[in-house]
């Protein structure tokens, strides 16, 4: 694994303008960055990122039946009692779930570390899945990068695949907030990949889903909705106003709502208490527990319910080095043992693997200047080269 | 290879709800006011009136709803209304326009179901689908867009909107999702 400056296409700004997307330069600020790329060998990425992704994967849902039958877990995890039921007949039912990215230090060397599981609202699909993906394939041509060089990605197919057996037999909806060309660009692409399978779609705010008099969700032109794809995280559909007709309503939601189990940071602490020592995970436990105090004060503390490195805070011999902000943490913490993401000349890449349908198809890389990857983290383009 | 042999965008970067209208094939049918216009028109009788009836059927879910008969004469004209058979949470009446005409199924192949039509107040000469797609105003065969011959969707009354997205406004994040 290596970093290598390369230089930008010239017209990247244009290529990406054209392709849709939107948000390459947000407030100005750099995301899409193609002045570096990281280039790791086949061995590394089959051997280190995509076998363990598709293992931890197995060692999840192992945990969600066990979460499913224990209700001392749902408690753990702050799920509201009110969803115990739903969370666990969606898992009884086997309602499909679509994609999720396993989030990783790895550093080149040593096994890759398991920091968390984007399970339920993951962005940064669309510029893996295709700019990315654009991007080898120009940089190729224009001598950026030798002609042998190719990338673990193949979510695109992944996806146009997946949805045909997702079960949907009328209009599936994509619903996301108000105000983030980001969300927007990544439920419009993944309905352009239903379309391409043949499915009907149908774009809606969250703030402009309705109800009807018998406790169904509608659309703005009063149809029912029968299944959603919402890019809206299931601990806030839980606690908002019309979260109590979610398990009346009769939607089928794309992620499930089992997805609560693993897109949860007390996922961490569950999967170490029943697999502890494996190479992939690091030692986590709920704050609360007391043998959170083997981690001799180096760690990470983290919200059950943060995201985008929101309320992160990192202890050295038991002082704080260093916290984000944000609004998180009232519904209680872990803490994780620190295994700092590498560093190359300052950046700290974290690599972002991809499942699509519970298969590993690809990753990301999202670098940021500090140790904690937060919303301002950069994208920065990978390739596989022997 | 460890990538995907191709990527294709089908409508990202074209403005996602512009692209189904353009280029679409168009299909024969025919649209009529009434069983007695359809009859005289080259139809049987039996295929108007069978017609007519599973118009009527579709008439009643996929309407346009109101619980207001004003709001409903707001869309569709002073005594354009009729009492639906539907009844709200709370036992009040349930408003739709009258079926102005319909469109004939699959008599003439395209395979499609017959379904009713409308005309909104502002807009008396064309005929509408239950969706609000506007179909021309030929009374007879014509040929209609495709996707105009898909059976209209159900429709309720929706009570409230909004009891989603009180967290995202709270946070001010660039992206909702991680």
């Amino acid at each position: 694994m290596q970093r290598i400056t390369v230089k930008p296409r010239e017209d990247w700004q244009a290529t990406a303008e054209a392709h849709g997307f939107r948000f390459h330069s947000p407030e100005n600020d750099t995301y899409w960055d193609e002045t570096a790329c990281y280039q790791f060998s086949l061995k590394q990425i089959e051997n280190d990122i995509e076998d363990p992704t598709e293992e931890i994967e197995k060692l999840c849902f192992e945990v969600i039946d066990r979460a499913t039958n224990d209700e001392a877990v749902l408690h753990r995890l702050g799920i509201p009692e009110a969803f115990w039921e739903y969370v666990t007949d969606s898992w009884r039912n086997q309602e499909r779930n679509l994609y999720g990215r396993l989030d990783f230090s790895y550093d080149g060397k040593g096994p890759a570390k398991l920091l968390e599981y984007n399970a339920d609202t993951p962005t940064s699909l669309y510029e893996s899945s295709i700019f990315q993906w654009v991007w080898l394939e120009e940089a190729i041509e224009r001598g950026i990068v030798p002609e042998a060089s190719d990338q673990f990605n193949s979510i695109h197919e992944a996806l146009t695949s997946a949805f045909p057996e997702m079960q949907i037999p009328g209009t599936l909806h994509f619903a996301c907030c108000k105000d983030s060309d980001e969300d927007e660009g990544t439920i419009e692409y993944l309905a352009d990949c239903a379309r391409q399978a043949g499915l009907e779609t149908r774009l809606i705010y969250m703030e402009d889903i309705g109800i009807d008099a018998q406790g169904r969700f509608t659309d703005l032109q009063d149809t029912f909705i029968s299944d959603l794809f919402k890019l809206y995280p299931w601990e806030w559909i839980m606690a908002e106003d019309f979260g109590k007709h979610v398990s009346k309503c009769g939607i089928k939601f794309i992620e499930p709502g089992w997805k609560a189990i693993l897109s949860n940071k007390g996922l961490l602490p569950l999967l170490w208490e029943m697999f502890e020592g494996h190479p992939n995970l690091l030692p986590a436990y709920f704050e609360s527990d007391p043998s959170s105090k083997t981690l001799d004060g180096t760690y990470v503390r983290k919200p059950l319910l943060s995201r985008e490195g929101a309320n992160i805070e990192i202890y050295e011999r038991n002082t704080c080095t260093m916290r984000v902000g944000g609004e998180y943490g009232a519904e209680g913490h872990i803490i994780q043992a620190l295994h700092p993401l590498p560093d190359f000349d300052g950046n700290y890449p974290m690599v972002g693997s991809w499942l699509v349908a519970s298969q590993p198809t690809g990753i990301c890389i999202r670098e940021d200047k500090t140790l904690v990857t937060a919303d301002d983290a950069r994208f920065i383009p990978h390739i596989i080269l022997d | 290879m460890k990538r995907s042999r191709s990527v294709k965008l089908v409508a990202m970067g074209t403005g996602l709800l512009l692209v189904a209208a353009c280029e679409e094939s168009k299909v024969d049918t025919a649209m009529f006011e009434s069983i007695s216009q359809c009859k005289g028109l080259g139809f049987t009788e039996q295929e108007c009136i069978s017609n007519f009836e599973s118009a009527k059927k579709v008439h009643i879910n996929a309407s346009p709803k109101y619980t207001s008969r004003t709001d409903c004469e707001n869309d569709f004209g002073a005594k354009q209304c009729e009492v639906a058979p539907h009844r709200t949470s709370t036992g009040g009446s349930v408003f739709m326009p009258l079926m102005a005409g319909y469109m004939m199924g699959s008599v003439l192949g395209g395979g499609h179901r017959s379904q009713p039509l409308y005309r909104s107040r502002d807009d008396r000469s064309n005929f509408r689908t239950a969706d609000n797609r506007k179909i021309g105003s030929t009374i007879g065969r014509t040929k209609v867009a495709k996707s105009a011959t898909k059976t209209p969707s159900v429709k309720t009354r929706t009570v409230s909107r909004g009891g989603f997205g009180a967290r995202a406004r709270s946070t001010g994040r660039r992206s909702f999702g991680g």
